[in-house]
């Protein structure tokens, strides 16, 4: 044997021994839980399912691809039915039971609710299925982030789009009568007004209410050329756009998130023909060029999925960014350090899921798209280009 | 085998224990709940919480519906003014707890006394629809006098505080709450040991013959109501400070559901039955969750597929309860004992 095989075959066996090691090393670090309560029953399952899925699909790809700096990204889920006392006892019983660095939260109240728990443990940051205002401030709630924009930015964005389609237009805010549809009212005025937009209507309706005549008369008399809806999945939204249009009303009606899933509209009918609406994301179905997520998504389920997916799906990925960015700066795995991460991200590349490269901007990502509903495509196709606000 | 309890005198058939194997287990059992939070983790402790509000409130409940026979769909609305009460109590005023939880029931119960009013004219269901209605315009109330309940954002509030120390923590909470559901829970077993509890009884039995007897009905249903809407009240007070964020939605009619669901399952007219009734309807969900979660090592994705089937099992062990053991969780425990104070004879 010469010299230089020995060399070689000593050289072999050193790398093998350093990838082995290295190997073991990699699969003895600590892993990193992400937990969450999650609505797979009760009044918010529609949407609860589709973060799972989306949860439990970007976990996969993370963790496939070498997960976070090494750790493994693991989810535990709890249904909580969208009550907030399940959803604490669920955050009780993930958190005795696993060193939780990163958690999924179900609702508003859930977020304030537990919001100065996740304070005092210092070692979490929570994301979850609210866009609520009030949680978009850094100094009230250090340890949360929103995947997306608020409710404020959702009808800034709606706004910012009728301000380009017709300066001075004259707009309509619907909501239900419910902190999640009360919460972007005021914010939406000061937009409009800056805008230069006539907010000259504001209806509340009742949660679950369905005979809107009287609130579609005082459409009519107001004549708004743009209406927004908020605080609504479906109904009553369909009975205001049919009735509208009995009354032979050109008004554009347009919703925010919740409402703008796109199998959600295809149920509200021939009506929903030109429904507009605030999209954070990419659909599911979205042609983009460069989307190596979108595609993997659409390799892993081949069926359509719905917003609530692709939400989940993102807030996985922003706080695993997040998470690598700390674990990146040497950090320890504190709340604090995770949520510094987070707000690191600038100009991130979602690989599709968003269609322009994203930055946090205090507690949330303020982007979003308006999309118009194409009945004869029988899609939500884009309506505008990606609008970042400030 | 116990063959019989002899009674010599009325103060021993009034007794609430009729042995000392009785009291035994009571003290056994206080001294279980005593020990509790230094055997038990947080999420353990928190469960025992939550049962034990809500024990709070179906006791309540139980009061009205189960020893009054007057059925109501308000007690979450009455928790809900319990929970306000003591909210702005403890916000703008930062007066102690005990104090603040004794103002909401006595609100609660002011509340109760006027829901409770047209009872004197309607029964059953349609008493049922006007405390719905009832229940309506206090949630309308806390949605909209914003200035003062916060409207929909509702209130955050701070922790109470005993002797400067803040209870935050479940296990800090919990030597709030226990104390005072063990209390409430000797007052309501007591009330039917005096005039104004046999009232209620025969008002249930038979209304118009206990008026006969000279009972006035107006005055002791609405007593009822108001007893009732206390506990209410106090479970709400205790809710606040347990969760510290309260809001017009968490309070819904669904949770009043539940309250009613939970006095039929343990058993009406039994504070024992409320009792039962309050920890079935609490912990058989987190037992049946548990029970996915064992699964999920070897099947990922048990938690989403299995969350249905667990809301009908759930479902479906209270159409069982109500089709073989009508008389409630409450009835099964007695023959459960009778089994065994006449064992090995036939039982």
């Amino acid at each position: 044997m010469t010299i230089s095989k020995i060399a070689k075959h000593v050289t072999g066996a050193l790398l093998s021994v350093g990838l082995i090691s290295g190997a073991a090393q990699a699969s003895d670090k600590k892993d990193i839980v992400f937990g969450g309560s999650i609505p797979l029953t009760g009044v918010f399952a529609f949407a609860g399912v589709g973060i799972h899925a989306g949860i439990t699909d970007a976990v996969k790809i993370i963790n496939d691809e070498g997960g976070i700096e090494g750790h493994k990204l693991v989810y535990v889920p709890e249904d909580t039915a969208y009550k907030v006392d399940a959803s604490v006892a669920a955050f009780n019983k993930i958190t005795s039971q696993h060193d939780v660095n990163l958690y999924y939260g179900d609702s508003t109240a859930f977020s304030k609710t537990i919001s100065p728990e996740i304070n005092r443990l210092g070692k979490m940051v929570m994301t979850g299925a609210s866009f609520a205002s009030e949680l978009d401030d850094p100094e009230k709630f250090p340890n949360i982030f929103i995947p997306g924009p608020s409710y404020t930015d959702m009808t800034g964005i709606l706004l910012n789009h009728i301000a380009k389609e017709k300066p001075g237009a004259k707009v309509g805010l619907v909501h239900s009568e419910t902190e999640f549809g009360r919460d972007p009212v005021e914010g939406a005025k000061a937009t409009a007004k800056e805008l230069g937009l006539d907010m000259n209507l504001i209806i509340s309706t009742a949660p679950g209410g369905v005979d809107v005549s009287t609130e579609v008369l005082k459409i009519r008399r107001a004549r708004p050329d743009y209406v927004i809806f908020h605080g609504y999945v479906l109904a009553p939204i369909p009975e205001f756009m049919t009735q509208a249009r009995a009354m032979g009303l050109k008004t554009k009606f347009m919703g925010t998130f919740w409402s703008t899933d796109n199998s959600m509209v295809s149920k509200m009918g021939e009506v929903a023909d030109g429904f507009l609406g605030v999209m954070p994301y990419n659909y599911y179905y979205s042609e983009q060029e460069n989307a190596p997520m979108l595609d993997k998504i659409r390799s892993m389920r081949d069926t359509y999925q719905s917003n609530a997916y692709m939400q989940g799906f993102f807030s996985t990925m922003m706080m695993a960014e997040g998470t690598r960015n700390a674990l990146k700066a040497g950090k320890e795995l504190t709340g604090a350090n995770i949520k510094a991460g987070l707000q690191e991200i600038k100009d991130f590349d979602t690989g599709g899921v968003i269609g322009v490269p994203v930055s946090v901007k205090g507690n949330s990502v303020p982007v979003g798209r308006v999309y118009r509903y194409d009945l004869s495509k029988k899609q939500m196709v884009p309506a505008s280009d990606w609008i970042l606000l400030d | 085998m116990r063959i019989g309890t002899a009674k010599e005198n009325y103060i021993a058939d009034e007794a609430l224990f009729d042995t000392n194997v009785q009291r035994g287990w009571m003290i056994a059992l206080i001294a279980a709940l005593i020990a509790l939070p230094f055997l038990s983790g947080q999420y353990a402790i928190y469960l025992v919480c939550l049962v034990l509000i809500n024990i709070v409130s179906t006791t309540g409940l139980n009061i009205l519906t189960g020893f009054t026979g007057l059925v109501s769909l308000g007690q979450a609305a009455f928790m809900g003014v319990g929970a306000y009460i003591v909210a702005i109590m403890e916000i703008h005023l930062g007066t102690p707890f005990l104090l603040n939880l004794i103002v909401a029931g006595f609100g609660a119960a002011l509340v109760g006394i006027i829901v409770g009013l047209p009872s004197l004219r309607v029964k059953g269901l349609y008493l049922a629809i006007a405390t719905i209605a009832a229940s309506v315009i206090l949630h309308f109330v806390f949605a909209n006098w914003t200035s003062v309940t916060g409207g929909v954002s509702g209130l955050s509030m701070p922790p109470a505080s005993f002797f400067g120390s803040e209870l935050i923590q479940p296990d800090q909470v919990y030597w709030m709450i226990m104390p005072i559901t063990v209390i409430m829970l000797f007052g309501a077993a007591n009330l039917f040991r005096t005039r104004i509890g046999r009232a209620f009884i025969a008002i249930r039995d038979r209304d118009i013959s206990a008026e006969v007897l000279g009972i006035r009905l107006l005055r002791y249903k609405l007593m009822s109501f108001a007893i009732s809407s206390f506990y209410a009240g106090v479970a709400g007070g205790l809710w606040a400070y347990f969760f510290r964020v309260i809001t017009p939605e968490s309070f819904p009619l669904l949770m009043s559901i539940f309250f009613l669901a939970a006095i039929i399952v343990g058993g009406m007219g039994s504070i024992l039955g409320g009792i039962l009734g309050a920890v079935f309807m609490t912990m058989v969900p987190e037992v049946l969750k548990m029970m996915v979660g064992v699964l999920s090592p070897i099947w990922p994705d048990a938690v989403a597929v299995m969350s249905p089937v667990r809301i009908i099992v759930f479902g479906a062990l209270i159409i069982f309860f109500l089709i073989f053991e009508p008389e409630g969780l409450a009835e099964i425990w007695r023959k459960i004992r009778r089994f065994f104070h006449l064992w090995p004879f036939k039982t």
